[in-house]
């Protein structure tokens, strides 16, 4: 079983320099208690029919998984997996680990069952490693539910990305501005820090974006930064480079709904793929701008598009 | 007291709009951000300013601090690493397209006014697509050899992004030469506390949040608004 709190990983994570004045001992459960480090990794392959399966998992409660279904009408041959936190909101000195491996030409959509909610906290913070890896030809969708950043919430996210020249990644995150709707939460949280460093099997660096959102240390409402804003989605698109520019110029970009949201897109460093950015008042108008956007990018890699989520989604 | 006036004067040539690297070319996203009428007065550009001073700071500022001390330690190898730091973490298509350009444009004009060993090797790295070239690795190589400070480079920087903003806001947006002066005066306190920050920071820390200015950008790399470049 893997030592997630103890990996050079998640050890690195933990001494990144804006997380030092909140690395104090928890007052509650101890850091590296059971049930305070979680640990996910699942392994998409095709199998010998040629059907993209989840092959593998390993999984350390609070983080599980369900077994992945086929219920992607438009893409009934992709798997799709729910990744769950059984121990509920993210709390003072969490430590999780994901893990994904796209083998040789396998296929998935890996989102979250519910929003992941960052807990208010006294002491310490949580903190998120990933690993995505992506062999030749494949193809993965990751568009978790929003993160909310509760009041006094300190969180970080480390992101390695390992994508081979000819695989697809869509890499959704979307940041809520805390519990909006529940006694006005709005940017109350301390600190949110989220990096993403992608490379190639080879270990050609591609690029490493990096943003920090300190509230009360920060002119966040300076028009440059969030202005008017709420909601901020920042999405990686790693893709061939032919791909990239036919997605590129299927995409608009701009200030929708009267103002309400902001869309914006780039290239990103090395011809490695896109960023796509969105801000907007509500979070339901940001996501979906984010799946008319993975419809674009689905469209341009395997020539079908996404429906409409669920309902209830 | 003659070193000093030697390497201020320096300074202030390599900081000044005229100094021939292409500043006064882009608007940082300005044309668009008057377009949509999100910059229209003297208020609204302060904000601007301000976003784009700490985007650069956090970003290139660390960068380049890097740089100058590897001048300094005479390791070339460090320089061309701070160099691929640079464009690594620019994430902006427009933004990285300047840096390049203006980058070279710094590396061509050191060449041709001073003896810089190191700046020709740079050139040449450049040239050969060993390395990128970025603009706030030239001004750290460049800088350094002028016999100006570390605090004194990431200052003109500093200046050279609000200047550049400044300079097309006298352009496309509603603002008088008051306004824009008074702008530039008040930065100086920002820009020296953020130096507190920076001058300690790694290239782990370099950073950029900035999605208002981001969308503008993009919003100018897809248009067809061109009084400025990108």
């Amino acid at each position: 079983m893997k030592d997630v709190y103890n990996a050079p990983e998640m050890q690195r994570v933990v001494a990144m320099r804006e997380m030092q004045p909140y690395n104090h001992p928890t007052r509650a459960m101890y850091l590296g208690a059971p049930g305070k480090v979680g640990y996910l990794r699942l392994g998409f392959e095709l199998d010998s029919d040629g059907k993209s399966i989840l092959r593998d998992h390993e999984r350390i409660a609070p983080l599980i998984v369900q077994q992945e279904l086929y219920c992607d009408e438009a893409m009934p041959e992709m798997p799709v997996v729910y990744i769950l936190s059984s121990g509920g909101p993210n709390v003072d000195g969490d430590r999780y680990e994901q893990e994904i491996e796209m083998r040789r030409n396998s296929i998935g959509h890996v989102t979250t069952g519910a929003a992941t909610k960052i807990a208010e906290m006294k002491d310490n913070f949580s903190a998120l490693y990933q690993k995505i890896t992506l062999e030749e030809g494949s193809y993965l969708e990751f568009i978790p539910e929003a993160t909310i950043p509760c009041r006094n919430a300190r969180y970080i996210t480390y992101t390695d990305i390992i994508c081979h020249p000819t695989a697809t990644l869509f890499y959704s995150e979307l940041f809520m501005c805390g519990r909006k709707h529940r006694d006005n939460e709005i940017f109350q949280y301390d600190i949110l820090s989220v990096t993403c460093n992608a490379r190639r099997h080879d270990g050609q660096r591609l690029f490493r974006e990096k943003f920090i959102i300190e509230p009360k240390n920060y002119p966040l409402r300076n028009l440059g930064l969030m202005g008017r804003f709420d909601m901020y989605a920042n999405v990686i698109v790693l893709t061939p480079p032919e791909k990239a520019e036919e997605i590129y110029k299927a995409t608009e970009v701009g200030f929708f709904d009267n103002g309400k949201i902001g869309v914006g897109l780039t290239r990103l460093p090395n011809n490695a793929g896109l960023l796509y950015k969105v801000v907007g008042m509500e979070t339901q108008p940001v996501k979906t701008r984010i799946r008319e956007f993975c419809s674009t990018v689905r469209q341009a890699v395997k020539g079908k598009p996404i429906l409409p989520d669920f309902p209830w989604r | 007291m003659r070193a000093s006036i030697i390497s201020t004067m320096r300074l202030l040539e390599m900081s000044d709009s005229q100094f021939p690297v292409g500043n006064f070319s882009f608007s940082n996203g300005l044309e668009t951000a008057s377009y949509e009428k999100i910059v229209h007065d003297a208020d609204t550009l302060r904000q601007y300013v301000e976003a784009a001073s700490i985007q650069s700071a956090f970003s290139d500022g660390i960068a380049s601090i890097h740089a100058y001390r590897a001048v300094d330690d005479n390791n070339y190898q460090e320089v061309l690493h701070a160099d691929e730091e640079v464009i690594l973490c620019k994430m902006n298509d427009e933004a990285r397209q300047m840096v390049l350009r203006m980058g070279k444009k710094m590396a061509e004009l050191i060449v041709h006014i001073t003896d810089c060993p190191m700046m020709e090797q740079f050139l040449k790295d450049i040239n050969a697509g060993v390395t990128a070239g970025t603009y706030p690795i030239a001004q750290a190589i460049a800088m350094h050899h002028a016999g100006i400070s570390e605090e004194d480079m990431f200052t003109s920087q500093q200046f050279g992004v609000i200047n550049m903003i400044l300079g097309a806001a006298l352009r496309c947006v509603r603002v008088s030469h008051y306004d824009t002066q008074k702008i530039a005066y008040e930065m100086a306190q920002r820009i020296a506390d953020d130096y507190q920050t920076v001058k300690d920071s790694d290239y782990e820390d370099m950073r950029a949040f900035v999605p208002g200015m981001d969308i503008m950008a993009s919003l100018h790399e897809k248009g067809n608004m061109r009084m400025f470049m990108n």
